[in-house]
């Protein structure tokens, strides 16, 4: 048997990350859902499945360990689609075992991609998604949809391996200085869902109404939802914790700051963070606070310091050597210690754009990720709006809050949860 | 579809109460449809560790008993401990790396020699763990992991950095040889012999590989 040259990749600047922090608790898996209008159909699916990976090689990818760092090794596993069986966003990451960084599942109406974070972020899953959903439908549906243009590859496959970090920072750049270390933000608390699964609420809505709503406020949708998730989480807090900053995680996609097509990891993230300093809020006041940190973070000059600051930590020659065991437990440490910082994290994934012609097959949108904290997520699809609270937590007073701001005023909302 | 009056939203899936507040839901004409499955609890089955661990406390307290209760000369309660946590030890680590073949046999022999050296010393310095047990965990290694690799037809890469280790570890022995550290010689000259040839083999054939391999693992 003549043995193929196999190709390997190092992973990129955010990638490294994740299988060091990974564990049962927070996986590091997200999950992308599409709701159809009809039940899926599995051999379709995985006829699809096939196709789609054939522009996606990195994600017939494994991941592995080398003496130093991660690396991706390209493999020649093929993926099954299978029955929806396990937790939402279960390992996907094993520590040498070898095994792709993605599964495909269905359950009657919905079609889930779930991947490891270190494979590629939300942008790169939606790609692989839509790819997916292409040609699931287009397969199903031969004759009616004999007229549709061939699905338009946006990028070349070299382009869909790029690692962007690397080629979008420049050395000229002046040191991030962030000495100005945040606060000990406000914790939420809460019983433990059972075996640590992750509780899943969804909420799906008329995106134009919720847009018509902030602006109400003046506002952007996004800077809305995350000023209404701070009053939320207000609304839950202890008194005497209240002299505790609320902190945000929000993370950006780079791509439309700087010129990158990559189906790989291409993110940055922001803290908002909200001090009411035992004050009476005024979500008026959250919103407009919010929409100025939103700005002042938003520019390529603030987003050019962070990617330089997170490439010169893995270029930094001291880091290099380190054996990555050692690497591991560094990281681990640094992500626990700066874990008490964050209070919950938002995220809006954006629109997804398909074919026309596909609406009246597809629903919905959503997406998820695994909580070690309580998070929230968005996406919307032609006029549905879903948003998904996921959380280590039975406890969904939060989340009521949340949704119950978005009732009163008018708006019809669809709750779904998993557990 | 359910509607809650306290949250006024609608519930999708089939439920008796509202997952935001947790109120009762009123009946409503549609039930609710089924969007998740109902993922029944994951329990991991460890009975049979148990049992043995069970099993090892017993074999250990008694065997202190029985030598409390009949002394005799030697300390043997304190060696069948030590055999116990052997074991232990060597379980551990097999069952850990359940998914790497190559990379466990390459462990099991460094855990069987280790153990080897350190039982040889405890009962009284023979040198039997240098003059047979390494050098034969040496060659059973290399035997073992040509063979599985053949077997479950590994890819080149998957098993050639571990022969190579194996291969390394083999030289080794020339040290107890040339110490004069081994009294019965014949299978640490086999073993030194084996793994020359094998190194070499490994070299003239896959040299391009195994500098493939050593880039990819040892990248800075």
């Amino acid at each position: 048997m003549k043995q193929t040259r196999t190709n390997w990749i190092k992973l990129d600047n955010a990638s490294k990350y994740f299988p060091a922090v990974a564990n049962n608790k927070d996986t590091k898996v997200f999950r992308i859902i599409c709701e159809l209008y009809e039940q899926v159909d599995p051999q379709v699916l995985q006829e699809a499945l096939d196709l789609t990976l054939e522009s996606f090689p990195l994600f017939r990818s494994v991941l592995r360990r080398g003496l130093f760092w991660y690396y991706f090794e390209l493999s020649n596993i093929y993926p099954k689609v299978e029955l929806e069986s396990k937790p939402i966003c279960a390992p996907l990451y094993f520590k040498d075992r070898r095994n792709l960084l993605f599964r495909v599942s269905y359950y009657n109406r919905r079609i889930n991609l779930e991947v490891f974070h270190a494979l590629t972020d939300g942008t790169g899953a939606f790609w692989f998604l839509e790819n997916l959903i292409y040609h699931y439908l287009t397969i199903k549906y031969k004759d009616r949809f004999k007229d549709i243009p061939p699905l338009n590859p946006k990028a070349s496959i070299s382009q869909k391996m790029d690692d962007s970090f690397k080629k979008n920072y420049s050395e000229d750049i002046k040191y991030f200085n962030d000495k100005r270390k945040n606060p000990k933000a406000y914790q939420i608390k809460g019983t433990r869902n059972e075996e640590n699964r992750t509780k899943l609420i969804e909420g799906s809505m008329s995106a134009k109404k919720v847009l018509n709503l902030a602006h109400e406020y003046n506002t952007t949708l996004t800077v809305f939802l995350t000023s209404l998730l701070i009053y939320s989480i207000y609304k839950e807090m202890p008194v005497n914790k209240r002299n505790k900053p609320i902190v945000l995680s929000v993370p950006i996609n780079l791509r439309q700051f700087y010129e990158s097509k990559t189906a790989r990891n291409f993110f940055s993230t922001m803290d908002i963070i909200y001090d009411f300093k035992n004050s009476h809020p005024d979500f008026n006041e959250i919103i407009k606070n919010v929409q100025e940190q939103f700005r002042r973070n938003l520019t390529k000059e603030m987003l050019d310091k962070k990617l330089k600051h997170f490439m010169s930590l893995e270029q930094n020659p001291f880091a290099r050597i380190v054996p990555l065991s050692i690497k591991d437990i560094v990281i681990r440490i640094v992500d626990k210690l700066g874990s008490n910082r964050i209070t919950s994290s938002i995220s809006n994934v954006g629109k997804i754009v398909l074919f026309e012609e596909f609406k009246d097959f597809i629903k919905q949108f959503s997406v998820c990720v695994s909580a070690r904290r309580l998070s929230v997520t968005l996406c919307s699809y032609d006029d549905k709006l879903v948003i998904s609270f996921t959380s280590p937590f039975e406890e969904a007073d939060i989340q009521k809050n949340f949704f119950h701001f978005l009732a009163e005023r008018g708006i019809d909302i669809e709750i779904t949860s998993n557990l | 579809m359910k509607y809650c009056n306290h949250c006024k939203v609608y519930i999708r899936d089939k439920r008796e109460k509202c997952i935001l507040c947790g109120n009762t839901l009123p009946n409503a004409k549609d039930d609710g449809e089924e969007i998740f499955p109902n993922i029944p609890p994951y329990f991991e089955n460890h009975l049979a560790i148990k049992i043995m661990a069970l099993i090892s406390v017993i074999i250990v307290v008694s065997s202190f008993a029985i030598d409390i209760i009949f002394p005799s000369e030697i300390n043997w309660p304190i060696l069948v401990l030590l055999g116990i946590i052997s074991m232990w030890f060597s379980l551990y680590f097999l069952i850990q790396r359940r998914y790497h073949i190559p990379k466990k046999i390459i462990q099991q022999v460094a855990i069987i020699s280790l153990l080897a050296v350190f039982w040889d010393w405890k009962i009284g310095w023979k040198g039997w763990s240098l003059s047979f047990v390494i050098p034969i965990a040496c060659i059973g290694a290399m035997i073992l992991i040509y063979v599985i690799a053949k077997i479950m037809k590994l890819s080149l890469r998957d098993y050639i950095t571990y022969a190579l280790l194996d291969g390394i570890f083999g030289i080794v022995p020339a040290l107890f040889l040339l110490f004069g550290w081994v009294n019965f010689i014949y299978p640490t000259v086999i073993c030194v012999a084996l793994s020359i040839i094998f190194l070499s083999a490994l070299f003239i054939f896959h040299s391009k590989d195994i500098k493939d391999e050593l880039d990819k693992r040892m990248h800075i």
